[in-house]
């Protein structure tokens, strides 16, 4: 169903093309009227603030000198520039409300990162207080221990530095296949494969909790991983292995004890007691995180959808599962993010001038081209209303602190672990994959479905058949966009537009809504 | 100059300065076209660098 609204217009650059030159960096900032310029520039002011109050600390000059990873920061800016291109109004300031605090978390993060790292801060004290935890984990078996940090290392190492740098993680990739990993895993674990065995991840920890939530490939990486931090480092790695059908009843049992194990673990290691209040404290919030991301949900199964693309993806990333209820920053932004998506929503607010189809993002998504859900927009007006990796836990946790519920507690956080991001749907049969999604574009009246082909997933390859007879019983337009994951040599930004591209035009017989960005010369771009 | 001129006009003469020159890189995108060219030192820099490498 097509939106169109006749008066709609965007006040500055009409035509989003002249932005871009061809080199590593845009021609210039968007001109967007002198109120959302104005705007846009008091965050690049607090963007800015955020790097200088990072940078001063000597410790933190002398990680940019020591890792390779820390030079994708100099790009941060950039990044956010990606995110909000064309933006105006209400979809502007969500934006920048979501992405201006995950680069704060971030920056966050790579500060306690510095302080506890043997080569660069080295404060032991704190770096004993440290838990190492899977960048593909929940950070749920931490939500009882308040007094510990938990600590993603490899978010700010690869998961962040490929939104910021399309080629952060080619030397690392280069690295792995150098020591003999085949170059046809996925380049997620393999880069990070590659950072360790390049001697380029900080060090620090009392411990290490490794998770088998991703894919063999994760596993593989994990391996790698773990050998250097126990044998070389000292630092003791647990493995929570959650169960593959994770739907089932009778895994849940063990799960749960999965748990139990990975909580005894931590209290042995870092003499610290797991503490029920702090406990149901975070699963308050990890309810009130549940309640939002369904509130925004339901606004975008609307015609005036408000929280979309890859902001949406990434801030519920960071909120569900690297926060998982433990901080309590987020419930102000998530509320600031709602009064404004409530009001864009009341002004019925359009980011283009037409929506003209309504599509599901489903798949694993090409890190380093993220921001392709945002140019779809403002190229063919189409509206990415949500994505696989937010289709996530719906449960309400027990959150009051009982005898009873302190038995739940350990199948809640089982439940969340077993449900992290992209493994609820890439394992647990097809139900999870292929069923829900049609249900997902039924409930939220989408006439479309960007299918992510992640070249190197073989947990996805092999639906690829029902996905397209499914689809076409359903005449639901199936566009599938072939990618690897966070290696552009294989697959340029372009060459994945471009699959877009050529799908509307021969089978939709659609001309763009602004052709100045059918083609852009972003291929050395950061 | 006199003073009750002189004041007022530093006042708002030096935040008027700061926001001319800092939204002049803003917009101009000064800040990344800079950036952008300090990072190959960077990158060589980390070439250089000894590694312990092993699987």
């Amino acid at each position: 169903m097509i939106v169109k609204q006749e008066d709609w217009s965007r006040p500055g650059d009409q035509r989003l093309g002249v932005l871009f030159d061809g080199g590593k960096v845009r021609r210039r900032r968007e001109w967007r009227g002198v109120k959302d310029t104005l705007y846009d520039y008091g965050r690049w002011v607090y963007i800015m603030s955020i790097l200088a109050r990072f940078i001063v600390k000597p410790r933190n000059i002398k990680a940019m000198f020591r890792y390779r990873w820390m030079a994708n920061y100099l790009a941060v800016p950039h990044m956010v520039d990606k995110f909000t291109m064309g933006l105006r109004d209400e979809p502007l300031r969500i934006v920048h409300t979501a992405m201006d605090f995950v680069v704060y978390d971030v920056a966050q993060t790579m500060e306690n990162i510095f302080r506890g790292d043997r080569r660069t801060g080295n404060d032991k004290k704190f770096s004993d207080k440290c838990v190492l935890t899977d960048e593909n984990a929940m950070t749920a078996f931490m939500m009882g221990f308040p007094t510990l940090k938990a600590i993603l290392r490899e978010v700010p190492t690869m998961f962040v530095a490929n939104l910021l740098n399309q080629y952060s993680t080619t030397h690392y990739l280069d690295v792995a296949q150098a020591a003999g990993i085949p170059g046809d895993v996925c380049p997620m674990p393999e880069a990070e494969a590659g950072i360790s065995i390049d001697d380029d991840f900080a060090v620090l920890g009392a411990c290490a909790v490794q998770v088998n939530t991703t894919c063999d490939g994760s596993l593989m990486g994990n391996g790698i991983i773990a050998k250097r931090l126990e044998r070389e480092y000292g630092i003791p790695t647990f493995q929570l292995v959650a169960p593959m059908r994770h739907r089932e009843e009778d895994v849940q049992d063990y799960a749960a004890q999965d748990i139990r194990n990975a909580i005894a673990f931590i209290e042995e290691h870092t003499g610290e007691k797991w503490d029920w209040t702090a406990y149901f404290e975070c699963a308050k919030r990890v309810n009130d995180i549940t309640r939002n991301r369904l509130a925004w949900l339901e606004m975008n199964s609307t015609n005036y959808p408000q929280f979309v693309g890859a902001p949406f993806s990434l801030y519920n990333d960071t909120n569900y599962m690297g926060n998982c209820g433990r901080s309590p920053k987020f419930p102000p932004i998530d509320r600031k993010i709602m009064k404004y998506a409530q009001h864009g929503y009341e002004a019925k607010r359009m980011m283009a001038p037409e929506y003209r189809h309504r599509a599901i993002i489903w798949g694993v998504q090409p890190q380093y081209v993220i921001d392709m859900l945002n140019w779809m927009i403002h190229c063919w007006g189409i509206v990415p209303l949500t994505d696989m990796l937010s289709m996530v836990n719906t449960r309400q946790i027990a959150e009051e602190d009982t005898p009873e519920n302190r038995e739940q507690a350990y199948y809640d956080m089982a439940w969340l672990n077993e449900n992290m991001i992209m493994r609820n749907r890439t394992h647990g049969g097809y139900e999870v994959l292929v069923d829900e999604l049609w249900q997902f574009c039924e409930q939220m009246n989408a006439d479309m479905v960007i299918m992510w082909e992640h070249m190197s997933c073989k947990a996805l390859t092999g639906m690829h058949g029902q996905f397209e007879e499914q689809a076409r019983e359903r005449g639901i337009h199936l566009v599938w966009v072939c990618h690897d994951l966070c290696d552009p040599r294989v697959y340029t930004r372009q060459a994945i537009r471009d699959q877009l591209n050529t799908y509307m035009r021969t089978v939709m017989r659609e001309e763009p809504l602004d052709p100045s960005i059918e083609v852009l010369p972003d291929e050395k771009a950061w | 100059m006199p003073k009750y001129i002189k004041i007022p006009l530093l006042i708002l003469g030096i935040p008027a300065a700061v926001f001319a020159v800092t939204f002049a890189i803003y917009f101009l995108n000064l800040d990344m076209k800079l950036l952008s060219k300090i990072e190959p030192f960077f990158l060589r820099h980390y070439d250089k660098m000894p590694r312990e490498s092993y699987v």
